[in-house]
């Protein structure tokens, strides 16, 4: 059931767009190109967004499609973020595009089965969803599902850090801190889905849908005050997109509520003696303002010396892993020798420190491989904010 | 060119399976992977050379809901018909299973039946072989792609040792798919629902023959080896390995 014709395709574009917040926007397009000179695939790709929305206004959106420049997009918001025009580029031109990738049948292989994972089980790794909560027997402390009862803190690992065997070490640091700071939390468990940032961004806006109805519902089992998540896309997803569909708590970035808490945490705090560099992640930072919060917590571990890389706040460089990336690396090797993860971990050396800070769960992967891509493992280390502070209150 | 897939549900492995004596409980079924590639190849073909291609998913009483999905998949992915089969009784045994659809096939005048390879519940890979035997047809497995050529296939096939192979098979036949010329289609979750709204499958009945012989004594797993993870810095680990050797008598 591919999609017949070039205008039929048109239609289908226009009528995604419209339902973008700020979707009509794109007739305001100055083509400037100020977003694909801030794009990280700028140089390789055929269609920037500003030839994308020239595309769309000529019809010949077959054209983009076959070119691949709908993938080569890590939605790392740059182009959105210095738009004059203020389009929704990351949300909406680029998405839709995807979506008729979708529709066609052939989005890139390794996406798409991600994609299908999500869908049958709730999370890219194919990995049954009664293994999602296998994490909370590797910490020696008791944690309570939502299911059981109320919270003031409801914890969203999301699904890098439930399954993966990397990420989880985050998760379990998450709940330490929560422990030590004596928070009442709670997590869904395996009532958790996929929370579906990658996979709206990736135009699969039908599943995103199906996870949000799965996810307020799990969360409407028992009261909480508000959440508190390590992955920047959950983080986003939850305050920016899930109202549109009900859901009205409060969401904090775990950067935020370190920071919140850090006057105890001061009190908790050892000497460490590390240089330390941070990345400001695109969700938490660029797309959502947080810049101060990190860095604050940072900052007030004694013995650290921190140091700031080139490109810092919202002119940093993305580590390439968002609104599917991840799934994207075999497929972004086609169009680039090196990816930006591995251009932002050569920055982040080039500062002197001996630990990349990150704030998105998704950057742990996407810079420990870059680490070892570029020869530099060994010379610095990355670890989340949340890992640096658990070692400062251990 | 009048084309059948057959579709089987298997076991979904992700979720947990139950071995009891001589039961296998799973917690859910699933599309068996190598059928989904024989849909997909009937779908290609239709594409390229016109036609009509049927998809049949072979079901028991517990797998009867769960099919729904992947038949609606077929259709989503260009299929014409789709059908679902219930065993008069469940049988994962591919010489029953064969037996029971040669009779059905006898009217339906198909001219290539593609199946997949094997299917991860019985893995003998036989019922494309069994099927050529009671229907009297041409049968090729491990088959990669498929092309027609007046009355007559030319297809592609896996051999052992890394080799390739061309062979003509004659129509009408059954092909054993090992994978599609194309990865399986995505089809997205929305456009999904809406053929599962719409779709009408069919519904028939496989009258399951009983072959005696062979009986099931008892399933069970192996036993899980031990996994110990050697941790600590790369000179310590390799002590440790070192160690692990001479205890297990390699070193």
């Amino acid at each position: 059931m591919e999609l017949e014709s070039e205008s039929e395709m048109l239609e289908t574009y226009m009528e995604r767009l419209s339902e973008i917040q700020d979707g009509e926007k794109y007739k305001q397009c100055l083509q400037c190109g100020t977003c694909g000179g801030s794009c990280p695939y700028g140089i390789v790709t055929k269609f920037t967004p500003r030839k994308m929305i020239l595309a769309v206004r000529a019809n010949i959106i077959d054209e983009l499609l076959e070119s691949g420049a709908q993938w080569l997009c890590t939605s790392c918001y740059s182009c959105s973020f210095r738009c004059p025009s203020q389009i929704p580029l990351t949300d909406g031109i680029i998405p839709a595009a995807r979506e008729l990738s979708l529709l066609e049948g052939n989005p890139p292989e390794e996406l798409a089965r991600a994609l299908m994972n999500t869908a049958r089980y709730g999370n890219p790794f194919k990995e049954s969803p009664k293994k999602r909560d296998r994490w909370v027997k590797e910490v020696d402390f008791e944690i309570k599902t939502l299911a059981d009862g109320p919270a003031d803190v409801l914890f969203i690992p999301e699904c890098f850090g439930a399954y993966h065997r990397r990420c989880k070490e985050v998760t379990k640091a998450m709940a330490e801190i929560f422990n030590r700071l004596g928070t009442d939390f709670a997590i869904l468990g395996r009532d958790e889905k996929c929370i579906g940032d990658s996979n709206r961004l990736s135009g699969e806006f039908g599943l995103f849908e199906e996870l949000v109805e799965k996810n307020i519902k799990a969360m409407e089992k028992n009261p909480f005050s508000r959440i508190v998540t390590i992955d920047a896309h959950a983080f986003h997803s939850l305050r920016s997109e899930y109202p549109r569909f009900g859901f009205s708590k409060p969401v904090l970035h775990h950067s935020e509520f370190l920071a919140e808490n850090l006057e105890t945490l001061k009190e908790m705090f050892s000497e460490l003696e590390y240089i330390v560099t941070y990345h400001d992640s695109c969700y938490v930072g660029r797309r959502n303002g947080i810049y101060d919060a990190p860095r604050d917590v940072i900052r007030a571990i004694p013995g650290v010396e921190f140091v700031e890389m080139k490109r810092i706040k919202e002119n940093a460089l993305c580590c390439g892993g968002g609104g599917g990336g991840v799934w994207l690396d075999s497929f972004i090797k086609e169009f680039m020798k090196e990816r930006p993860a591995e251009e932002r971990v050569r920055e982040a050396a080039n500062t002197g420190a001996d630990i990349l800070v990150t704030s998105c769960i998704l950057d742990i992967p996407m810079f420990e491989d870059a680490l070892k891509m570029t020869g530099l493992e060994g010379q610095i280390v990355v670890k989340d904010i949340c890992e640096l502070v658990l070692e400062a209150i251990r | 060119m009048k084309i059948c897939a057959i579709l089987r549900t298997v076991p979904d492995l992700v979720e947990e399976i139950e071995v009891i004596d001589d039961e296998i409980e799973p917690f859910a079924y699933i599309a068996n992977e190598r059928d989904e590639h024989a849909v997909e190849e009937a779908v290609i073909l239709k594409e390229r050379y016109g036609g009509s291609v049927d998809v049949i998913g072979i079901v028991d009483e517990d797998s009867e809901e769960e099919i729904e999905e992947p038949l609606a998949m077929a259709l989503a992915k260009g299929a014409d018909r789709a059908i679902k089969l219930t065993m008069s009784n469940k049988s994962y045994r591919r010489i029953e299973q064969a037996k029971a659809l040669a009779e059905y096939f006898k009217d339906k005048d198909y001219d290539l039946i593609l199946t997949g390879i094997q299917g991860i519940d019985a893995f003998t890979g036989m019922l494309g072989p069994m099927l050529s035997v009671y229907m009297e047809l041409p049968f090729t497995g491990y088959v990669t792609s498929v092309e027609a050529e007046d009355g007559t296939v030319k297809v592609q096939k896996e051999l052992g040792g890394g080799l390739l192979g061309e062979f003509r098979v004659k129509l009408p036949a059954i092909l054993g798919i090992v994978s599609a010329e194309k990865p399986l289609r995505f089809v997205p979750l929305a456009k999904l629902r809406q053929v599962m709204k719409k779709a009408e499958i069919e519904e028939d009945e496989l009258e399951i023959p009983e072959f005696e012989g062979v009986q099931v004594v008892k399933y069970y797993e192996p036993e899980k080896p031990e996994i110990v993870l050697l941790e600590g810095e790369p000179e310590e680990v390799a002590d440790k390995l070192i160690e692990a050797f001479k205890e297990i008598g390699v070193l």
